[in-house]
């Protein structure tokens, strides 16, 4: 009866374990119901390359966070290799905390990772198509995708580029408007090149020319991507014809200089030219920088649109706390009312439950008359014991806060008074 | 009802309107989304309503439309940009070059409301028809140069802003450099094309009705060079494929010159424009 979590991300371990603890979809489907089968009465597994955690609602407070370390560890038969420590749990209020920072992305390794969400959406829809998802975790999914929303509509957590490659690309669309009009070349087949060339094409550009001193390795990458290949030698007189020139060459001098810019850019009848170089050391010499109508990013000042990019996501992150807290806020008092109410119930049946035996083995040794009055004075007595822990509990779900304490408090109580679930008690005779 | 202190009233209160437009739009382009981004288009059809509302008023009030003063031409004008704004917001959706266009039709009403007399008595000729067609076509054309000016001058400072890795406020906000040069262009071919019409109109009107018209008038002077700047200016375009950066440049330069004419010509050097 209680919300746990368990997980691995790059907080807790280093990448080979995480990895080691990656649940494919097929896997996810397979081990959901072995988990409620021994653990919960629901349960959801996200897992990405980058973490894998474990979210449920557990069966009896007995749940021990060390059986399900075990248990993970052993489903990815990782044991020996990754450690219990490795795996962080999480109860009630810091379990929901967690799950929205994930959703939120300031708990990624790049902050404000959008890929995240979608994969927080598909493991609530892998839980649901298996029947794993109830009541709670159905509540703690449209609690978890509305903190997803309101962050990238209300925050500006996810903007701006943080990767060279496509740091490029937003720079591109600022400078063209219609990127399915405009062709690119790439000259040169480095990797952070190939990547923003890649990026380009995602984002529709019109035609793609490839140049390369190895024509194979251009030949290859048309195949891939399409496009046409350029000989590396004519490459200077596609320029006229082409808007963003990419150049990620391993070439110790300038492979572009500022003569071949401005005469292409007078061919061009002074269309805007998009120059980035992603060599180093640089393919393009700086002074074409006064160019005009040219514009030329270098690697360095790529990098400094994305350690920008970065900072400023930085600073976003207490506003998405905020809208974390106003949303957990809202959640747990569901959740605790959700808890609270039975417990209260329970509580007075079983405490009834004493008084009305205790009452019912007694009742011959008081007189007739004075026998309601025994009725009346017992049932006195237990209210007034039972009015000052019911009240705290209560206010403890209202307010919303305090949840963890509200949560062990329900937990003590339900221990001490031994009240068991009733639903188990009757599914499991 | 007395249509006097409504027009007062209203005439203090567009000013105002339009500093309520302006502000709501900086607010949304200088911080992030806020809820008050749903009331920035519904804000300036209420705005251009009253506009009107005192436009219709002014015109019953003393029996001619709002065309003999430049600062009624100047309230006219304030009304026509930020018509003409509130047609681009709805074609293009772009609502952060708002902040801009609504500034200057701030300016122009502003300038309206503190000099704008109450002209009660005009000459016969200012009813015409021939005149109707003088004014509105060169009131489209100064609305069309008026656009293509801030964009011109919203492209020089994203120019500026990325050539030099600058990426604050303009970066963000802005719309792609080519879309900024066509809004621009257009603008200004439709502005130009305007203008040449209401130049032709005046030109074989006005000998007709004043006696004292010279081809020497200092208004008239005014707006064959304006006209001239913009002709070379996209003749230069058409012919040795100028665009971009020096384009914008002129288009500014040329506005500078359209503002200086219709306010230094007009109020310092009279003739036959005005008539007070």
């Amino acid at each position: 009866m209680n919300l746990l979590s368990i997980g691995i991300s790059h907080h807790s371990a280093p990448v080979e374990l995480r990895e080691r603890m990656w649940f494919s979809t097929e896997e996810t489907q397979a081990v959901l119901p072995r988990l409620q089968e021994q653990f919960f009465s629901e349960c959801v597994l996200i897992s990405t390359c980058n973490r894998t955690e474990l979210y449920g609602m557990t069966r009896s407070p007995e749940t021990s966070e060390e059986a399900l370390r075990q248990f993970l560890i052993e489903a990815k038969e990782a044991t020996g290799i990754v450690e219990p420590s490795h795996l962080a749990a999480r109860v009630a209020g810091a379990a929901v905390n967690q799950i929205f920072k994930v959703a939120a992305g300031i708990d990624s390794m790049i902050i404000g990772d959008i890929q995240i969400l979608n994969q927080v959406k598909e493991a609530f829809q892998i839980a649901r198509d298996g029947s794993t998802l109830g009541p709670v975790l159905n509540r703690l999914m449209q609690s978890t995708l509305h903190v997803g929303k309101r962050t990238r509509s209300e925050t500006s957590i996810s903007e701006g580029a943080v990767s060279v490659s496509y740091a490029a690309v937003e720079l591109a669309s600022k400078i063209f408007a219609d990127l399915s009009r405009k062709a690119a070349l790439l000259v040169g087949a480095g990797e952070t090149g190939e990547l923003a060339l890649k990026h380009l094409v995602g984002k529709g550009i019109g035609q793609v020319r490839i140049a390369n001193r190895t024509r194979a390795k251009a030949e290859a990458l048309v195949a891939e991507l399409g496009g046409e290949v350029v000989d590396y030698d004519a490459m200077v007189d596609t320029l006229p014809s082409v808007d963003i020139v990419i150049t990620s060459v391993a070439s110790p001098t300038y492979v572009l200089g500022p003569e071949e810019l401005v005469r292409a850019l007078r061919q061009r009848s002074h269309n805007p030219l998009f120059v980035i170089d992603i060599g180093v050391p640089r393919n393009v010499n700086p002074a074409a920088k006064k160019i005009e109508h040219l514009f030329l990013y270098d690697i360095d000042s790529l990098s400094a649109i994305v350690d920008r990019n970065l900072e400023r996501r930085k600073s976003e992150i207490p506003r998405v706390q905020g809208i974390i807290q106003e949303e957990s806020e809202a959640f747990l008092q569901w959740y605790n009312s959700l808890q609270v109410g039975p417990t209260i119930q329970q509580l007075r049946d079983a405490v009834e439950e004493i008084r009305a035996e205790e009452v019912r083995k007694n009742i011959n040794r008081f007189r007739n008359e004075d026998r309601e009055l025994v009725e009346l004075l017992t049932r006195r007595i237990i209210n007034k014991i039972l009015h000052q822990p019911m009240t705290t509990l209560k206010k403890g779900a209202e307010n919303g806060r305090g949840d963890r304490e509200t949560v062990e408090r329900i937990a003590t109580i339900r221990e001490l008074f031994g009240i068991v679930d009733f639903k188990r008690k009757r599914d499991e005779p | 009802m007395p249509i006097l202190p409504v027009l007062t009233a209203l005439n203090v209160a567009l000013p105002l309107l339009y500093g309520g437009l302006v502000v709501l739009y900086a607010v949304s382009f200088f911080g992030s989304t806020t809820a008050l981004d749903r009331l920035k288009t519904p804000s300036i059809v209420v705005t251009l309503f009253l506009h009107v509302l005192y436009l219709v008023a002014r015109t019953i009030a003393f029996d001619h439309p709002p065309i003999t003063s430049v600062f009624e031409i100047m309230t006219l004008l304030a009304m026509s940009v930020t018509i003409a704004y509130l047609y681009i917001e709805a074609r293009t959706g772009i609502q952060n070059t708002g902040l801009f266009i609504l500034f200057l039709a701030l300016v122009f009403q502003t300038i309206s409301s503190v000099f704008i007399r109450d002209l009660v008595t005009i000459p016969e000729y200012l009813h015409s028809l021939v005149l109707g067609l003088h004014v509105s076509t060169a009131l489209m054309g100064y609305t069309g140069i008026s656009l293509s000016a801030v964009y011109g001058l919203l492209y020089l400072m994203l120019y500026r802003d990325i050539r030099s890795s600058r990426f604050g406020l303009v970066y963000s906000r802005m719309p792609n450099l080519e879309m900024l040069e066509v809004m621009s262009h257009k603008a200004e071919v439709f502005g130009f094309l305007m203008l040449s019409v209401g130049i032709v109109v005046g030109v074989f009107w006005l000998p007709h009705v004043f006696d004292e018209f010279s081809y020497w008038d200092p208004k008239l002077i005014g707006s064959l060079v304006i006209w001239l700047l913009y002709a070379a200016g996209l003749a230069a375009k058409k012919s040795f494929g100028w665009q971009g950066r020096r384009t914008m440049i002129l288009t500014l330069i040329a506005f500078a010159f359209v503002f200086l004419s219709m306010t230094v010509i007009n109020l310092y050097m009279s003739a036959f424009h005005s008539f007070h």
